[in-house]
């Protein structure tokens, strides 16, 4: 059909500044009817830059837009929604102190008032609608957004863009926030949208997912559009390198067989949470990456966060054992050599409105002093400048806010602070979210150069392949329990870790 | 939708907004100390010409700057408190609860030593108490020094009645004059300077303000973080309290009044955002101080009535604090 792939959305000659950083130079984008368009590139390529000007979000410096064949420039993601542009955009969304209902019609709650009154009981009920619209039914939409897991908060926001049936639907880095079960709602989502003949942009890191799902893919660096190739012409290894501008060498995983002391430093003893786990016991060994894997609800996250001091240990006790110290909250646990990467990056791992450097010294603060109670201002500075170096952190100076960096250079910031920190003992949930293949290998390699240091990592990941590569020993574990115990020194099968966990 | 304008303007020439101009300006490294000195100038500027000179006698010059003294002395204080994300507008009660004290204990026993210590103490321990009610049980701030304001000011009225209480004329001139003020107020200035940007106390109290969850994650706790903030405050409360004792020798039940709008627009006028947060710091009372007490002092003498003069602080205040703050509404914060 010859509508199929008439072009929808077409930006023409985009330029976007910020200050003296260049996040989009003369780019050019087609965007087709019936085409789901993959955009790929490094952590601060302009991804999430030049969608989000689409979709109304922010404006460009310079260069137009059509849509439809006419000439496209939405003030707001409000007017670009009711037009037929949707984003779901990477960083959290929805506000947790208002109702799901409220959240999904976000300055639109007209069509619900009489006068000033706003009819409460239609509002839940459209939204109830949004969400079966997606085939969401455990979500309540009269209950406060913060009830509500990341995952759950994600799916409200696909409910939210979805409601108005928009003719592109941009999906910004939202994979790697969802387990398996969102997912494929999401890819069935955008390839029904494609069959009907909407657009769809889909933004990843994750090349296998892109590959899988798209049918164009656009490379995009340092601002600039490298290259695009239609589904026949898919080549992974070209495609990296066109992404980072060099050939990747070297090994992605750790390689090795190197086992770990038979030495424990961490010991969960049968402990039990409001939510999820009950007399859930595990060991931490020194020198041991611990993969936990499960799905999303198996409650390795609350594990993680039991671990750290930060959920509420009912019966049971975690217990470091170089002095049999009781972790009872996240100070015990940071003042003892803990560490600990949440999940949700920009609501628990970062203060936006803080530069880089302070969110990095924020670890620091007894390592940085002079003497006394006094910190030393160089010393706090070299303790961010090494890790802005060594993490090729992209930004203008350790001084810029983190709210104004891409979602994977704010995800080396919360790894900076830890590396920095120089914890004994890491717990890390979905510590590579969103970043980059080049970045992500850097930080494994970090991961593994602590575990030779003789340090313990805990990682919990949603990413098969993440676990396999990098684990010494994963624990997969379902309904709250360890359903298998799995170890390098005899080779892993992915089927098998993925039968123990459904 | 026809808006094709910026595509005739060469590459990086977008006409900026007004709000972004003044993001950009306010991010300048200079802005707290440019913004509050321009203000000042202008204002001074102003009601000399209004006055006709009138404003540049010193007896005049003098009055604003004893009540600068005492407000910067409080909103110094209070910066720490306002750095967390909190708010109290108590303190002027609070002031005159450790004033009418700090009297009774000299007139007790002769000692200034001890009048000093008395108001020092009951500050912190007043200032401390809202402090560790919110802790305890998680109220907000603001709600509970509303509270707390009635409670302080009822407890001066009904030790106080319709009276007054002083001490000794010569003493308090004495006092001024022998610096004992000036250098009580230069020291407190440089320890809470210290205190906050050179130990990590400061550096929490932001953090904390900032994103209370992040924080807690990096090991900080909430609570004695907050404490340690409302007891600093307290200090200052009870030092304004020798100060305003000083200054006019008798305490009245009317001392204080409308000290918890002054502190705040002290604050903002001095370039911080009264939501606390990274671009805290401890500075921000000081010239706002001068300010304020102008501006007060400026308004009175030009005949306007008290009434319209706090309907122009409040919408000063307001103007200040749209322009300086930037709290994001999804993000978690101390007032979650
Ligand atoms: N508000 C802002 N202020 C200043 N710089 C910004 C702002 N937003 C983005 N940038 C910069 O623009 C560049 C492009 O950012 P963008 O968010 O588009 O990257 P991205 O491709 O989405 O990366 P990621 O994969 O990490 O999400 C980055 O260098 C970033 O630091
Ligand atoms: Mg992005």
């Amino acid at each position: 059909m010859s509508t199929e792939h008439e072009i929808l959305v077409q930006v023409k000659d985009m330029c976007k500044n910020f200050g003296v950083t260049i996040a989009l130079n003369h780019v050019d984008i087609d965007i087709r009817r019936g085409q789901i368009l993959g955009l790929i590139g490094e952590n601060g390529s302009g991804k999430s830059t030049v969608s989000s000007i689409i979709a109304g979000i922010q404006p460009p410096t310079s260069g137009s837009m059509t849509y439809k064949g006419h000439p496209w420039s939405p003030a707001t993601a409000l007017e670009a929604a009711r037009g037929g542009i949707g984003m779901i955009v990477q960083e959290a969304g929805t506000i947790g102190s208002i109702s799901v209902a409220e959240n999904i019609f976000l300055g639109n709650y007209e069509p619900f008032k009489t006068g000033p009154i706003i009819n409460k009981k239609k509002m839940v009920a459209e939204a109830r609608k949004a969400l079966d619209k997606i085939g969401v039914e455990d979500i309540d939409p009269s209950l406060p957004a913060g009830l509500y897991d990341m995952q759950d908060r994600k799916l409200i926001e696909i409910a939210k863009v979805m409601y108005h049936e928009p003719e592109l639907i941009i999906v910004d880095e939202t994979t790697t926030a969802l387990s398996q079960k969102g997912r494929d709602l999401l890819y069935k989502l955008i390839h029904d949208g494609a069959q009907k003949g909407k657009a769809v942009v889909f933004i990843s890191h994750d090349l296998e997912e892109l590959m899988e799902h798209c049918d164009k893919m656009t490379v995009l660096r340092d601002g600039v559009i490298i290259d695009s190739f239609p589904r026949e012409q898919f080549d992974p290894e070209d495609i990296k390198r066109k992404m980072v501008g060099r050939e990747i060498s070297g090994q992605y995983y750790r390689v090795d067989e190197d086992g770990y002391s038979s030495q424990v430093v961490l010991k969960a003893d049968c402990i039990t949470t409001m939510s999820s786990l009950l007399c859930f016991s595990m060991e931490l060994h020194k020198g041991e990456i611990l993969g936990i894997g499960g799905i999303s609800s198996c409650g390795m996250h609350e594990l993680g966060r039991a671990l750290y001091g930060l959920e509420d240990v009912v019966d049971g006790k975690v217990v470091l054992m170089k002095d049999e110290k009781v972790i009872t909250g996240a100070k015990s646990a940071f003042d003892n050599g803990m560490g600990y990467v949440s999940k949700n990056r920009d609501t628990e791992s970062l203060e936006l409105n803080a530069s880089i450097e302070a969110n990095i010294q924020s670890t620091g603060y007894k390592k940085n002093r002079l003497f006394g109670p006094f910190i030393s201002p160089a010393k706090e500075k070299s303790y961010a400048a090494r890790q802005i170096e060594t993490l090729a952190i992209k930004c203008i100076n350790g001084r810029q806010k983190v709210k104004a960096m891409s979602g994977g250079n704010k995800q080396k910031v919360v790894f900076g602070k830890w590396i920095a920190d120089d914890a004994d003992i890491l717990i890390l949930d979905c510590p590579t979210r969103g970043v980059d293949v080049g970045v992500k290998a850097s930080m494994y390699q970090l991961i593994y150069k602590m575990k030779q240091q003789g340090k313990s990592i805990v990682m919990i990941s949603e990413e098969m392949p993440e676990l396999i590569g990098m684990s010494d020993r994963i624990l997969i574990m379902k309904d709250g329990r360890i359903n298998g115990e799995f170890f390098r020194k005899d080779g892993y099968q992915q089927h098998e870790l993925i039968e123990c966990m459904i | 939708m026809e808006n094709t304008k910026e595509n005739k303007l060469p590459q990086g020439t977008r006409k900026l907004g007004v709000m972004d101009h003044i993001r950009i300006i306010r991010d300048k490294p200079m802005f707290p100390l440019i913004f509050p000195l321009t203000v000042l100038i202008l204002i001074i500027a102003g009601f000399g010409i209004a006055t006709e000179g009138g404003f540049f006698r010193k007896t005049v010059l003098m009055g604003v700057f004893n009540q600068a003294l005492i407000i910067a002395t409080v909103s110094t204080a209070m910066t720490f408190v306002f750095a967390a994300g909190n708010m109290d507008i108590s303190v002027g009660s609070a002031m005159a609860f450790s004033a009418v004290a700090g009297v009774y204990a000299y007139n007790a026993t002769g000692s200034v030593f001890f009048m000093v210590v008395v108001c020092l103490v009951i500050g912190v321990v007043l200032m401390s108490f809202n402090g560790f009610i919110h802790a305890m049980f998680g109220v907000r701030t603001i709600i509970i020094s509303i509270v707390m304001m009635q409670l302080y000011s009822a407890i001066v009225s009904l030790i106080l009645g319709p009276d007054t209480v002083s001490i000794d004329y010569g003493l308090c001139r004495q006092l001024e004059n022998a610096g004992f003020r000036n250098i009580s107020f230069i020291l407190f200035f440089v320890f809470c300077m210290i205190l906050f940007h050179s130990t990590s106390v400061g550096r929490k109290l932001k953090f904390v303000g900032g994103n209370a969850r992040c924080a807690q994650q990096t090991g900080i706790q909430y609570k004695n973080t907050v404490l340690i903030s409302f007891a600093v405050a307290g200090l200052g409360v009870g030092l304004s309290a020798v100060f305003s004792i000083i200054r006019t020798s008798t305490v009245g039940t009317t001392l204080g009044a409308g000290m918890g709008m002054d502190v705040m627009l002290a604050v903002v006028l001095g370039g911080m955002s009264i939501f606390g947060g990274s671009r805290s710091n401890a500075y921000a009372g000081l010239l706002g101080a001068v300010t304020v007490s102008a501006l007060n002092k400026g308004l009175l003498m030009c005949d306007v009535s008290p009434m319209l003069i706090q309907g122009v602080r409040g919408i000063v205040f307001l103007i200040l604090v749209f322009l300086n703050s930037e709290r994001p509404a999804t993000l978690p914060s101390a007032q979650d």
